[in-house]
């Protein structure tokens, strides 16, 4: 039945021609109530997006916050005090018309410039903070912005507070011409003062991070965060379009797309933000690393006390080639399992700042009984699609460089470095090849040497070769009871020697590569016992005696000075 | 005074509230989503005005949209039905601040009833009766536990935000109550992104009844009586009948004056239901307060003879109440049966095409709401309501006859529909007994 126009309508049926109107306001949408969305388009309460930390409730995109919003939503209430407020714009090229572009900025924005700069407490956490606001100029770093977050730079320094800066920018502000340039040498150098300092900077990108902001001090970040989606690069996307004469790809220079290419440590939520920052600042506060932790404790405890049962191993007849074939069963925990029972509040960073991120190596800073420590671990995965997407734990070399330049910002920060060692060796590969894998695992060995920060090694599985050795350049190492350290695979070492590969179980034999053997030639420290039928149900006894065991290893090398520490790491190798 | 009303609904609420419209001699304004092109709303309002794709979340419950429509149009008011954005305040306060007139409380009002703890704070000090138990939002199984132990087993686990049977949870004894409380809770967290849970005594085999009021802007508050809906599956209502057997006189004038001080305790403006437990031995509990117009209004409308949606309208155009509490009577006995697309063979699976062709029956004292025609295509995307089925006679034995020729006389061919089960439950021993209660269909 077709039902068009066949309805008589409400005037015809009540005979009504014309209403009187009464005077009654006619409706309307006030000013204010509604906004657009940009990335969807659709119209969404103000109110909704003020309360939701400006974050579009229809598409989840991110709406751009000015300065104070963003200290608001970061910040304890009622900490931020600001800095240099009152610094006045002034206008080197005597370009025409800039004067009044900024006078008509600060009328409409109630801003002196384009960053906010002043201290504030996030969890309780005091820190120094500059927060870029694209309302004005797209946040462009001209003197003002370059002077402001120098400026809070230096205070910080002297006050021995972290820094975090929200970046947001076009870059340099033309305007200003080589003026503005300046700004980026004059702000990297104050970062690189707070650093030397031994401090702590945290650099949060959000959309958009470009130009000569991107070229300086967003990206210098110790630790280096961003808001989803955002838009990060050094030459806008149109310039590169124009320049290549080609589309990008969707994606290119967002957040995203940088963390796969190794430059930002993580991509944080706006509603999870201020939680991070505090834990990420709680876990880097003076005073709780672990030397002034074992100093405060007064060694209250007896350290060299009877050594943890956990020597020796209880079948010790067991064939070398069962070890190997125990250490790669599919169900042996893996080392997110030991990060997940043996520490607190582990915060993954990744990125090797250069290429990529590797899912074949994890790493971080976690809690270890109170104290906070670095962890890296070789990671296998748990299943056939973690095992592909993890590399089957063989690393490639943005793994390594991401493993060295955490293991620095731990000497940076003072903090232990415990590696959990788990590979069947370096991934062997073209791309690995190109991107240099042999000289990838040498500065490790070479900067693992004198790390000025006491090293932990932990052979967990299969400790395979120079992918291993890259990990285990330590003060000590260890080795679960039924894990294996060695030059190559058995199956390589049999069809190298003997060139017969299944004569795998023969080599097994004379390689001396069971964690007795090792202990016994004096290449590691400890052995660790398991029980039978291990795996992740089974693991306590061995996470717990490996906690006592890192304990008592903390314990005696915070009593060790730089010097001392660094001489026995190099003794130890010396000897080999 | 009211011109042009936008009607944000569809199906036969929509046409319902046009047909009030048309009577009053107010232009109406339909909203329709792409699938419903051909809906009967879309067809019979004065105008029509497309709102998005099929999806509600994308039309009927875009809130932008709608108020764009009413502003292009030029309405003053929206009649926001039931489901959809009906109880949702912060619609209501968007229309206030765009001046359009919300048929339907204040948003404020809405926003405190919707709050199931706050609402049960208001009942607790404006002295109506409800249900013990918790008094503070729950986040834990091992503090509910105790909560559980004080208020006495069996108990209901529900959530502070739910609706329509999502996040509830009974357990008879202290033995399944964490397994309760944790299923519960996971299935709020789903559906409403909140964990805020509460507990309560579990009433057992209690009818369901409800009080319709209606309230105007001058304090006045009359209750039009009760409904009886206690045949219901998967707490959604199937049959509902005004009054309830189940109420005496005394019963009835006392649940009644505690449903307005109810009202008037929240402040309430406009037609609304206040929902009771009763329990066999008279004990009668607060549940919930609706603040829009019920499905099942007829029944109400054809005992008092009041036009519910037409006192909505006036109420909301700032009309005192034409008459008061001594003046409503309830008069015969009237049943409805909500008639669903649905295969009751297939565990209630929801049935929607094309109706081929379809005869339903009328007669005195029989009443169909209902947006189906012959060649309409029911959408896959909305509520599987199509119609409802009302009777009036002078008592319920003749109503349940009417009722019971009625069903037998309904065709609608190409779909599924309930016809049969509920032409069943009408002849059910225990129904014509008028011995139900909420577990009625499930111990079928």
């Amino acid at each position: 039945m077709n039902l068009d126009n066949v309805f008589k309508k409400t005037r015809q049926i009540s005979g009504r021609k014309n209403y009187i109107h009464l005077g009654r306001r006619k409706p309307e949408v006030p000013e204010g109530l509604l906004r657009k969305c940009n990335k969807c388009g659709s119209a969404i309460i103000a109110e909704d997006v003020k309360n939701g930390y400006y974050i579009c409730p229809e598409c989840g995109g991110y709406f751009r916050v000015d300065a104070y919003r963003r200290i608001d939503m970061i910040a304890d209430e009622g900490s931020f005090v600001e800095w240099d407020e009152e610094l006045e714009t002034k206008n080197p090229l005597q370009y025409k018309g800039y004067e009044e572009k900024i006078e008509m900025l600060q009328k409409r924005t109630g801003l002196k410039e384009a960053v906010v700069t002043g201290e504030a407490k996030i969890d309780g956490n005091p820190t120094a903070v500059a927060v870029c606001d694209g309302r004005f100029m797209m946040a462009s770093m001209g003197e003002v912005v370059g002077e402001k977050i120098t400026r809070a730079v230096e205070r910080a320094t002297k006050k021995r507070l972290p820094v975090i800066i929200f970046a947001c920018s076009g870059g340099a502000r033309m305007q200003e011409g080589i003026v503005s340039l300046m700004q980026m040498a004059k702000t990297s150098a104050a970062l690189k003062r707070h650093s030397d300092a031994g401090l702590l900077y945290i650099s949060v990108l959000t959309d958009p991070t470009t130009g000569g902001v991107t070229a300086s001090f967003a990206m210098l970040g110790d630790i280096i965060l961003a808001e989803p989606k955002a838009l990060i690069g050094f030459a806008g996307p149109r310039v590169i379009e124009q320049t290549i004469g080609q589309k990008l790809p969707k994606g290119f220079q967002r957040s995203e797309f940088l963390l796969e290419h190794g430059f930002i440590d993580e991509i944080v939520e706006r509603p999870k933000m201020k939680e991070e920052l505090g834990k990420i600042l709680r876990l880097h506060r003076e005073g709780c690393d672990f030397k002034s932790q074992e100093e405060n404790e007064q060694k209250g405890k007896n350290s060299s006390s009877d050594e943890q049962k956990m020597c020796g191993g209880n079948e010790s007849s067991k064939p070398a080639w069962d070890r190997v074939l125990t250490s790669r069963k599919k169900d042996r925990p893996v080392g997110s399992d030991y990060i997940r029972l043996l520490f607190e509040d582990f915060t993954e960073f990744h990125g090797d700042r250069l290429f990529g991120d590797d899912p074949a190596i994890i790493g971080g800073i976690a809690i270890f009984k109170d104290r906070p420590v670095t962890v890296i671990a070789q990671e296998k995965g748990s299943n056939t699609r973690e095992n592909i997407y993890r590399n089957f734990a063989m690393p490639s070399p943005e793994g390594y460089r991401k493993a060295l330049r955490l293991m620095k910002q731990a000497e940076k920060f003072k903090r232990p470095v415990i590696c959990l060692v788990d590979t069947p060796g370096a991934f062997c590969g073209l791309e690995a090849e190109e991107r240099g894998q042999g000289e990838a695992i040498a500065r490790n060995l070479y900067e693992l040497s004198n790390l000025e920060t006491p090293i932990l090694s932990i052979v967990i599985g299969e400790g395979g070769s120079g992918g291993a050795l890259a990990l285990a350049v330590s003060d000590e190492v260890w080795m679960l009871e039924n894990s294996i350290y060695s030059i190559l695979s058995p199956e390589g070492f049999a069809s190298i020697l003997w060139k017969d590969s299944t004569k795998a179980k023969e080599a097994a034999s004379v390689m001396k590569l069971t964690a007795k053997d090792l202990k016994a030639l004096g290449i590691i420290e400890r052995i660790l016992e398991e029980p039978e039928n291990y795996n992740v149900q089974t693991m306590e006894p061995v996470t717990e005696a490996l906690a006592g065991n890192i304990d008592q290893f903390l314990a005696t090398y915070a009593k060790l000075s730089v010097t001392e520490l660094t001489t026995h790491r190099y003794e130890r190798f010396r000897k080999m | 005074m009211i011109k042009k009303i936008l009607i944000a609904n569809r199906g036969e609420i929509a046409v319902r509230i046009i047909r009030a419209c048309r009577e009053m001699g107010i232009e109406t304004v339909a909203v329709y989503s792409e699938a419903d092109k051909e809906a009967l709303h879309t067809k019979l309002a004065d105008e029509a005005v497309c709102i998005g794709p099929a999806p509600s979340k994308d039309s009927y419950l875009s809130m932008d949209r709608i108020i764009s429509a009413t502003i292009v149009t030029g309405a003053d008011a929206i009649h926001p039905g039931f489901g959809f954005l009906s109880e949702n305040s912060k619609f209501a306060k968007l229309c206030e601040d765009c001046g359009i007139i919300f048929i339907g409380p204040d948003s404020d009002v809405i926003a405190r009833l919707g709050n199931k703890q706050e609402a049960r704070n208001t009942m607790i000090n404006a002295g109506v009766p409800v249900i013990p138990g918790s008094t503070e939002a729950i986040y834990d199984a091992k503090v509910g536990a105790k909560i559980a132990e004080e208020i006495g087993y069996p108990v209901i686990v529900k959530a502070a935000l739910g609706g329509g049977g999502k996040g509830m949870r009974v357990a008879n004894a202290p033995e399944e109550f964490e397994n309760a409380f944790q299923t519960a809770q996971k299935e709020t967290q789903m559906a409403f992104g909140d964990d805020t849970m509460y507990i309560e005594h579990f009433v057992e085999e209690p009818r369901h009844i409800e009080f319709q009021i209606l309230a105007d802007k001058y304090g006045n508050v009359v209750h039009l009586g009760e409904r009886d809906c206690s045949i219901q599956r998967n707490h959604q209502k199937m049959i509902e009948e005004s009054p309830s057997i189940a109420l005496s006189d005394e019963l009835r004038e006392k649940m009644g004056q505690k449903a307005v001080m109810a009202a008037k305790a929240a402040g309430y403006e406009n037609a609304g239901t206040i929902e009771f437990l009763l329990e066999k031995n008279g004990n009668f509990y607060f549940m919930e307060m609706n603040t829009r117009i019920q499905v099942e209004h007829p029944v109400t409308e054809w005992v008092t003879g009041i036009d519910l949606i037409k006192e909505q309208i006036k109420i909301a155009d700032g009309r005192k109440l034409g008459f008061e509490q001594k003046d409503i009577h309830l008069n015969g006995h009237a049943i409805e049966c909500r008639i669903n697309a649905e295969n009751p063979q297939k565990g209630f699976m929801p049935s929607p095409g094309t109706i081929k062709d379809m005869y339903l029956p009328g007669g005195k004292g029989i009443r169909i709401d209902s947006a189906i025609y012959s060649g309409y295509t029911i959408p896959p995307y909305y509520d599987s309501m199509v119609a409802k089925l009302i009777v009036w006679a002078k008592n319920r034995k003749e109503a349940i006859r009417k009722m019971q020729s009625a069903l037998g006389e309904i065709i609608i061919e190409g779909i599924d529909t309930n016809v049969d089960y509920q032409y069943e439950i009408l002849h059910h021993p225990d129904y014509l007994e008028g011995n139900i209660d909420i577990g009625f269909i499930e111990n079928m």
